[in-house]
């Protein structure tokens, strides 16, 4: 009987006028999409290669180690997947001055976009009648009447509503992955389509909890267009409103300090107040040496020349000021671990003042299933949050690497020559490592997206247990 | 007749379950807009307060804009504090950077409101005003009087339009003056001005999906039909033609990237550091020269941004929610082209300041920064009005086509 029930709901629907108009909306703008989107992806791999060749080439001829932090700078390569998802890769770069206005004032069209906003409205639509719709025709009672429980006839609704609005998707997807496949540029591999096939998982289930909202408010309602009406409301409020206003509630139920005074204010200790405190300690501890020296008497005063000339002249001064340079030395040392700690408290504090809130801005939109898939996307494509941490390891990782390379080259520089100003003198940096970006493994991203996975799943099978409920306790008459 | 009909329109939505559902929506969601959006401003102005620059200190920070509460736009990227270094100028970032959350969806602002919730409203109101009364046989009754099809037709429109901007406009009202009313912001006449304006534009938009609500209900033949119609066509107005406009001009104009442009100056500074080594010159020249090569980089970059944005504006126009949204934040101040206009001025500012800063880096006496946001009237010459305008056209021809359309349509 269920097999009966979903097939003629899957037959209505095909040929009803909805249908048509929600396969025809997806099938050109699903392939339209990937097709601007793959431009772009292929655009920003040539910017990407452009620019690598660019710091190469200045590698080549003008690298030294003053400058060559600020050149070798890792940054994030395109990947292939950016033709479907763009999560938070599309960042406005505030950072930068000439930050790029275009993607806050619109945000950008992908695939999780288009199923969380455009597919969940097209769920609705197919489902906004499937009791009440009946109920007007009077169908409702004949099919009651035959030997059908409640729940197989609302399970069969809700699954050949399912299966109605997964049939034109599927092909509009079909025909977006043509795209892909036929585009020599972007060399899919199979992480990208293990990923895709979580992602359309998770829609499933995204779309399963609007086909499900939309049969709950129909057998609550006795006409079709009030029904419309309370979905469009509960469907506004939980994926055009919720998300948005989620990282506003958390930023004033946890306000953080502002960005702008602490990074000003770790500046100041680390500079100004470092050198006061370098001058102070040093001097301390200059005249401490002075007193147990006497032969250092009026050191302070005296010129680079006479000192040079001094420590030729007399060992006991050599040896003397030997220990007076080392103490200059050892209180900047101490002035720049003291200053620098108490930097690092104001960073930690902000550190983790963001990531509370952050924290809370990310629970308390998942209340809504579309930041819920939103996140299950970006996590899955490698766009999202735990990418940017992933990239920060990466980072780090390099850093290290780097730093380790330069101590090794300069030491090199410094045994070649003794005199060499070891900052300013062009090297040849073809041994230093490289940044290597590489995706995370796909095991590790499904982890991460379960939590969406499962809440997104028990807000389906809540919808599903309320509509059970509502439909035994209908009137069908 | 005419405000028999009107009458008629506004007593039977007073008493529909349609419109108790959506103006309770409408209403929690304008007054929740301006609750959050408000105290978010407090927040960034107390901020304000910390980062205001000492005198003599070669800063430019803008304070926030009152009117980011209604439009926020790039609010986030014009109150950045630009600080000149000799080498160039360093954006910090203020609160809002740190909290990713932030960047996956847009501002809930009164403009997201109108521009998303208020459309859906709109069309509600509008999807079966002719052909639900077809339906239930009440057209022919009414035409059978002598009473003319656009007086119908204008009638509805009217007390349609009355029944949404009436709650519409007392509920923003209503907020704004709370928001008026804590201590803060001041609100001086030109401000009110703009606000005015802003409301203009929503009105102009809500009319144009009344109009096009309105169209459709007198070409379908069943309201279902309609209803479905104009819930894609709205998703694709509002939501996917101007987001893959920007994208698709985007192909069309070689931009450099942002890292691309982050990256060049890294470079060039780099070159410069061990040429000025090698080659000997004075450390004040060089930085005059890097800076003009600077300036040369970015005036290329802004011009071909330039181009991109007016690309990308006469494409995503197409949509009105593109129109609207270009047009409200321009009056608000928070607009793309206010946004190109500062960066030129903390520009020129920098170029103000560096000689002082190269000298001596410890005690600058740096002018002050100042900035004077357009008026109103620059504004809208600047292309706001077109957008006004370009509103407007779209509800009339909507409207035209409505009444063309129930010209033909067999009331029977």
């Amino acid at each position: 009987m269920l097999g009966l029930i979903v097939l003629k709901e899957i037959r209505s629907h095909l040929l009803s006028f909805r249908f048509l108009a929600v396969f025809v909306l997806l099938l050109v703008f699903v392939p339209a999409t990937v097709v601007i989107l793959t431009n772009d992806a292929v655009r920003q791999q040539d910017d990407y290669s452009r620019r690598q060749a660019e710091i190469e080439s200045y590698l080549s001829r003008y690298a030294h180690f003053n400058r060559l932090g600020g050149v070798v700078q890792p940054s994030q390569p395109p990947i292939p997947f950016l033709a479907l998802v763009r999560g938070l890769t599309s960042e406005p770069n505030l950072n930068a001055f000439d930050s790029d206005p275009l993607p806050v004032m619109f945000p950008l069209v992908d695939l999780t976009f288009i199923v969380a906003v455009l597919l969940s409205l097209a769920a609705l639509i197919l489902s906004y009648d499937a009791v009440s719709g009946e109920r007007e025709d009077g169908t409702l009672r004949l099919v009651l009447t035959n030997g059908v429980r409640r729940g197989t006839v609302l399970f069969g609704k809700i699954l050949g509503s399912a299966a109605a609005l997964f049939l034109p998707f599927l092909t509009a997807m079909a025909a977006g992955l043509v795209v892909i496949l036929l585009n020599p540029r972007l060399a899919w591999r199979g992480s990208d389509w293990g990923a895709l096939a979580g992602i359309l998982a998770g829609a499933f289930v995204y779309l399963g909890v609007f086909v499900g909202l939309g049969v709950l408010v129909s057998s609550r309602h006795a006409s079709s267009s009030a029904s419309i009406l309370t979905s469009l409301f509960v469907w506004v409020l939980v994926v055009l409103v919720v998300p948005n206003l989620s990282p506003y509630a958390a930023s004033l139920l946890r306000p953080t300090p502002s960005t702008i005074a602490v990074g000003r204010e770790v500046n100041r200790l680390t500079d100004i107040e470092r050198d006061e405190l370098g001058r102070k300690l040093s001097a301390e501890r200059r005249a401490a040496v002075v007193r147990d020296n006497p032969v250092l008497e009026g050191v302070e005063r005296m010129g680079e020349g006479e000192v040079q000339e001094a420590i030729k002249r007399d060992p006991v001064f050599a040896k003397a000021h030997e220990i007076f340079r080392k103490e200059s030395e050892a209180a900047w040392t101490e002035a720049n671990r003291i200053q620098g700690a108490k930097a690092e408290v104001l960073r930690g504090d902000l550190r983790r003042r963001e990531e509370a809130q952050t924290k809370l801005a990310l629970g308390l939109s998942m209340a809504s299933p579309f930041a819920s898939f939103t996140y299950l996307a970006a996590d899955l494509s490698n766009t999202g949050m735990r990418n940017t941490r992933h990239f920060g390891r990466l980072s780090a990782a390099f850093w290290t690497s780097y730093r380790e390379y330069a101590r090794k080259k300069t030491e090199e520089m410094r045994a070649a020559n003794p005199t060499v100003d070891v900052w300013n003198t062009a090297v040849d940096v073809r041994d230093m490592p490289r940044f290597v970006y590489t995706e995370e493994a796909l095991a590790a991203r499904f982890k991460a997206a379960v939590v969406p996975f499962l809440l997104l799943a028990g807000l389906a099978l809540a919808v599903f247990a309320a509509s059970v409920l509502a439909f035994n306790r209908a009137d069908v008459r | 007749m005419f405000r028999t009909i009107v009458r008629k329109e506004i007593a039977a939505n007073l008493l529909s379950y349609k419109f108790f559902i959506v103006i309770l929506l409408a209403s929690v969601l304008v007054a929740t807009s301006l609750f959050v959006m408000g105290r978010d401003y407090r927040n960034r102005l107390a901020d304000y307060q910390l980062i205001r620059p000492e005198p003599g200190r070669p800063i430019a920070v803008l304070p926030p804009n009152p009117l980011s509460v209604m439009a926020k736009g790039l609010e986030d990227a014009m109150t950045r504090s630009f600080e000149v270094e000799v080498i160039g100028i360093e954006a910090r970032t203020g609160r809002s950077s740190a909290n990713a959350v932030f960047a996956f969806f847009p501002a809930p602002d009164f403009v997201y409101i109108v521009k998303v919730v208020l459309s859906l409203v709109a069309l509600l109101f509008g999807f079966d005003l002719v052909c639900r009364e077809r339906e239930a046989g009440t057209l022919k009754l009414i035409l059978s009087n002598p009473v003319s099809r656009a007086t119908l037709l204008a009638g509805k429109w009217t007390g349609n339009f009355l029944s949404l901007a009436v709650p519409f406009l007392l509920v923003t009202g209503v907020g704004v003056a709370l928001f008026a009313l804590v201590p803060g912001p001041r609100w001086t006449g030109p401000m009110l001005g703009r606000l005015a304006l802003i409301l203009g534009a929503s009105l102009a938009y809500i009319a144009l999906f009344l109009s096009l609500g309105l169209c459709v209900s007198a070409l379908a033949r069943r309201s279902s039909t309609a209803l479905v119609i104009l819930l894609l066509v709205w998703a694709l107005l509002v939501f996917i033609l101007p987001n893959l406009g920007t994208l698709a001009a985007r192909q069309a104009v070689d931009v450099p990237s942002v890292k691309a442009m982050s990256e060049k100056r890294q470079q060039i500074w780099t070159r410069e550091v061990l040429l000025s080594i090698s080659e000997r010159g004075t450390w004040a020249a060089r930085i005059a020269a890097l800076n003009d090569e600077f300036d040369r980089l970015e005036e290329d970059y802004r011009l071909k941004f330039d181009r991109l944005v007016r690309l990308s504006k006469k494409i995503n126009r197409v949509s009105p929610a593109a129109a609207f949204v270009y047009a409200a934040t321009e009056i608000a101040g928070t607009g793309i082209g206010e946004e190109s206009r500062l960066k030129e001025e903390v520009i020129r500012y920098k170029n103000r300041a560096l000689p002082d800063l190269t000298r001596d880096r410890t005690s600058a006496a740096a002018p002050a920064f100042a900035y004077r946001c357009r008026t109103v009237g620059e504004v809208l010459a600047a292309g706001g009005l077109f957008d006004l305008a370009w509103l407007v056209v779209f509800g009339v021809v909507f409207f035209g086509a409505s009444y063309a359309a129930i010209l033909r349509t067999d009331v029977r």
